[in-house]
């Protein structure tokens, strides 16, 4: 079938495109405009924006951790809320199935689960499973493994944490790997209570660097292409910049992404010693051009913080709103569920609102600032359409500071930004870039043989409005969504690399999981049947 | 040999599916009870239940709504199996029913210890108000200290013995105050210390009481929890209904969208009050019988040789997932959704096999792509 999108404003910033014209597709795959054959449909997108669909790199949306929240939250549900207008998360969408579509209706196509435990892939991989019409992904989590501590300690070779690494890929079917607080849950489990990143996990006498850097170095000779995916040391807490900084330098030149940077742009500053980093912490990203961030941006509202940071989580226990929370000493990283209500008269949120969008108006390159709000962390990603209007806007952004607290809004330099991105960098930090940075060649931009995952957005100039439904979402060539409602379902897969390895790292693992566990290892397979979907798994390929 | 009976008659399967099908469609408050199944019957049952508005409850709901309902009103520490069995110097058994599942037993508590952590410190276990019927206290070379004895002492015992982890002075209590500040030093001591328990054998302010100790002894030392999962899959089943409808089961679908209530969706209220008129049991696990005497038209998907107080007008025999299909299911072992391989394949119908098949055969719209 060939199908044209006729006569929008076309923004394809891989590509270097920026203007009116058609966009064709034959099937799934976008074309060339053919010479002289006539569309079997044509799509108006006169006076439309036409972009690649967008990607997100880091939200959670499945696995034990995220389900687990929706079971200790059961009044998040839109069903169960009385005002639902003012749950977030019952807007957000609580189930899989509503994941897709409300994903779907602001234009993404691709989204990416940030933290799954190996031992968990498959209770992860059936959630995606049941979320509709977009792709999926997920990164698998090290760092806090007593394998990888025990090769780490016992200074196995390089080739010999490769293998393991690509095993733990192929074995969880993940598209990268994350390591969240290395070493940080492994000190937990022996009662440390305070883990920075040049301090030790006592039984092994090994540092957060130590594991980062092993980590970075497999990843990267593995041509695995996303690089290593870090959730840093020291999480919320003030003056934990200096753990964010330390991280940056230690990329010394390679590739190394640091996840929801917000959440440690936090400086000592003021009365209440708590104050934004962002300038000092943009300014060290400008001058480290291998490193790439994700913001994790606050909205106000009522959320739930769902991490593998399990000590960060039980530190932060007692904040909890509503008062429940559930912290998970797992085998490896473990997991913690606190809810959390950001509000617009506390001091520290309004702080936190303010360093996210310091950091996206400051970091200078749109390739390298990723938008994520750490979903749902820092806010569920149905708030996207509402900063996209706060990045696109300084007068907006002016109407919101002049309603918070004076006190914390001095404690930035938010009201002194006049940056407003334009549309090309938009779509160059939720198409372009995030597929280049996922290795997803095929994805993020609109050339010939891209992928037919298109959205269409309405020129509003109510930001907001323009990407809270999309005029039209295009996935794999089929139309999914008009005028922001679903209009036909259907099944993505899931994105996997698999590095090659050395065969013998199966064996060696084998007996590790029987001696240790009195079990095979077989149990943390994922098997394609297990799924109930035809063909769950997409391939992408390694870099060389 | 038969498969599918319809009024008691043996009967083709399809004939059993149309009848299944015919009386779905005449109920007017359908209920889909038992649940003891595989994901994919779980995920086949609630779009089944979506369709039809009708409730979702699982036979082992009780004791796993103890459990969710401390986690939804306080904080809860938990970890692993395959932690406990690595890592744990120092358990704490609370109350009955925990010697009773052998291979849980040996694999918990006897396996191995391999964490550098550990190694050299010898594990303690004590066992708190283990029932008149003590099961046996050794575990491999350890052996319990039993302190308590009958169930009813437990939460007296848990209170006295919490106040004195936090230094808080107690009245008289039925064990000795040198015995309990023996344990309380002995737990605060841990360096990996969990508390297990089953929450079949506990009432809910049991495990909130059991649960906030833990968060106590979390002042000074490391201390968690591990609750033993109630069987039939329920803990599958409850993880299949939070990612699909975003709650737990004992909710029903009768507005059109999925709404939780533990005592309104309640499988044994609803057919005790005569509010349903139609219920789907299903028991892939074993042939287990609901425990109502009277009932509704029932249509039963169970394994071999189910025996029922009332006869279901519809009864079809289904594998069990792991002997006669491959499925996913939750393993008390692990802790997680595993994938497990058929250990005799056989044609016998899967309950989502069984289920889909009733779906369409059911008057309306067919199966839609999502």
């Amino acid at each position: 079938m060939l199908t044209r999108i006729a006569g929008g404003r076309v923004i394809d910033p891989a590509n270097g495109r920026d203007g009116v014209g058609d966009v064709w597709m034959r099937d799934g795959t976008i074309i060339d405009p053919p010479q002289a054959a006539r569309a079997d449909v044509t799509y108006d997108a006169a006076g439309k924006i036409v972009m690649a669909g967008a990607i997100d790199i880091h939200s959670h949306i499945a696995g034990w951790n995220v389900n687990t929240a929706r079971l200790l939250l059961p009044e998040y549900h839109a069903a169960a809320a009385r005002r639902p207008t003012e749950m977030p998360l019952a807007k957000g969408g609580w189930s899989s199935f509503e994941i897709g579509c409300r994903y779907a209706a602001m234009g993404f196509t691709t989204v990416v689960e940030p933290a799954v435990s190996p031992h968990y892939a498959l209770h992860a991989h059936l959630e995606l499973a049941d979320i509709p019409i977009i792709d999926k992904a997920t990164l698998t989590v090290l760092g806090n493994d007593d394998y990888l501590l025990g090769l780490l300690q016992a200074k196995e070779s390089d080739a010999a944490i490769e293998d393991y690494v690509a095993w733990t890929l192929s074995m969880s079917r993940a598209l990268g790997v994350k390591v969240v607080n290395a070493g940080g849950a492994m000190a937990f489990k022996e009662n440390i209570r305070a883990f920075s990143f040049d301090d030790l996990v006592p039984s092994y006498g090994l540092s957060s660097r130590r594991i980062v850097k092993a980590l970075q170095h497999a990843v990267k000779a593995l041509g695995v292409p996303h690089p290593l995916h870090v959730h840093c040391n020291n999480l919320g807490l003030a003056g934990n910049v200096e753990t964010a900084l330390a991280t940056i330098a230690a990329a010394e030149g390679l590739p190394l992404h640091l996840a929801h940077l917000q959440f440690y742009g936090y400086g000592k500053e003021g009365e209440r010693g708590f104050s934004s980093a962002a300038a000092p912490l943009a300014a060290a990203v400008n001058a480290a051009p291998s490193v790439t961030v994700d913001v994790g941006q606050v909205m106000f509202g009522p959320t739930v913080t769902i991490s593998s940071d399990v000590l960060r989580q039980f530190n932060a226990r007692d904040q909890a709103r509503p008062k429940k929370w559930l912290i998970l000493d797992g085998e490896a990283n473990g997991a913690g569920i606190v809810p959390y209500d950001y509000r617009r008269n506390n001091f520290y949120n309004v702080v936190q609102w303010a360093v996210g969008l310091e950091l996206f108006l400051l970091i200078a390159d749109p390739w390298r600032v990723f938008f994520t709000t750490d979903h749902p962390n820092g806010a569920p990603f149905t708030t996207y359409p509402e900063i996209f209007a706060l990045l696109m806007s300084r007068d907006l952004r002016a109407q919101w500071l002049a309603e918070l607290p004076s006190a914390a809004v001095a404690m930035t330099t938010l009201p002194a930004i006049a940056r407003e991105y334009s549309l090309v960098e938009i779509a160059t930090m939720t198409r372009a870039a995030p597929a280049k940075l996922l290795g997803l060649t095929h994805r993020g931009h609109l050339a010939p043989g891209a992928v037919g995952d298109i959205a269409v957005y309405e020129n509003d100039k109510d930001r907001a409005k323009m990407f809270r439904a999309a005029a039209l979402v295009f996935k794999d060539g089929e139309l999914v969504v008009r005028d922001g409602t679903i209009t036909h379902c259907r099944w993505g897969r899931a994105l996997t690399v698999e590095p090659e390895r050395d065969r013998a790292v199966d064996r060696r693992m084998k007996a590790y999981y029987e001696g240790r566990y009195g079990l095979s290892d077989e149990f943390i397979k994922v098997p394609e049947h297990a799924l109930g979907r035809p063909e769950p798994f997409e391939r992408v390929p390694c870099v060389s | 040999m038969a498969h599918a009976w319809v009024a008691g008659k043996a009967a083709a399967l399809d004939t059993a599916i149309a009848e299944a099908a015919k009386l779905l469609a005449a109920s007017r408050h359908p209920l889909i009870a038992g649940l003891g199944t595989d994901v994919a019957g779980a995920r086949a049952a609630i779009a089944l239940a979506k369709r039809t508005g009708a409730v979702i409850d699982h036979m082992n709901s009780e004791a796993l709504f103890r459990e969710l309902d401390v986690m939804r009103s306080s904080g809860v520490m938990l970890t692993t199996p395959l932690e406990v069995r690595v890592r744990a110097d120092t358990l704490l058994l609370a109350g009955p029913e925990l010697g009773e599942m052998p291979e849980l037993r040996q694999r918990l508590f006897e396996g191995p210890r391999q964490t550098g952590a550990d190694i050299g410190v010898e594990r303690r276990i004590f066992w708190l108000c283990p029932g008149r019927a003590v099961a046996d206290p050794r575990f491999g070379g350890t052996t319990a200290e039993i302190i308590g004895k009958e169930r009813s002492d437990l939460p007296a015992l848990l209170a006295t013995l919490r106040a004195r982890i936090a230094g808080r002075p107690i009245g008289r209590a039925r064990v000795s105050s040198s015995t309990l500040d023996r344990v309380a030093a002995a737990l605060k001591a841990a360096r990996f210390g969990v508390a297990i328990w089953s929450p079949a054998a506990l009432d809910a302010l049991t495990i909130e009481m059991l649960c906030g100790m833990v968060d106590d002894l979390n002042a000074t030392t490391r201390f968690t929890g591990l609750s033993l999962c109630p069987a039939d899959n329920a803990v599958g089943v409850l993880q299949t209904c939070g990612w699909t409808t975003g709650l737990p089961m004992r909710t029903g679908f009768g507005r059109g969208f999925p709404e939780h209530d533990p005592w309104l969706s309640d499988s044994r209220r609803l057919v005790e009050s005569r509010e349903t008129d139609c219920v789907v049991w299903i028991s892939a696990y074993r042939a287990a019988a609901p425990e109502w005497r009277e009932a509704p038209s029932t249509i039963a998907l169970t394994g071999r040789d189910a025996s029922f107080p009332v006869s279901p007008l519809v009864h079809i025999e289904v594998g069990r997932p792991g002997v006669d299909h491959p499925g996913v299911q939750h393993l008390p072992l692990t802790g997680t959704l595993t994938a497990i391989e058929a250990t005799q394949p056989s044609d016998t119908i899967s309950v989502a096999g069984a289920i889909a098949r009733i779906a369409s055969a059911l008057p309306g719209v067919g199966e839609r792509p999502c």
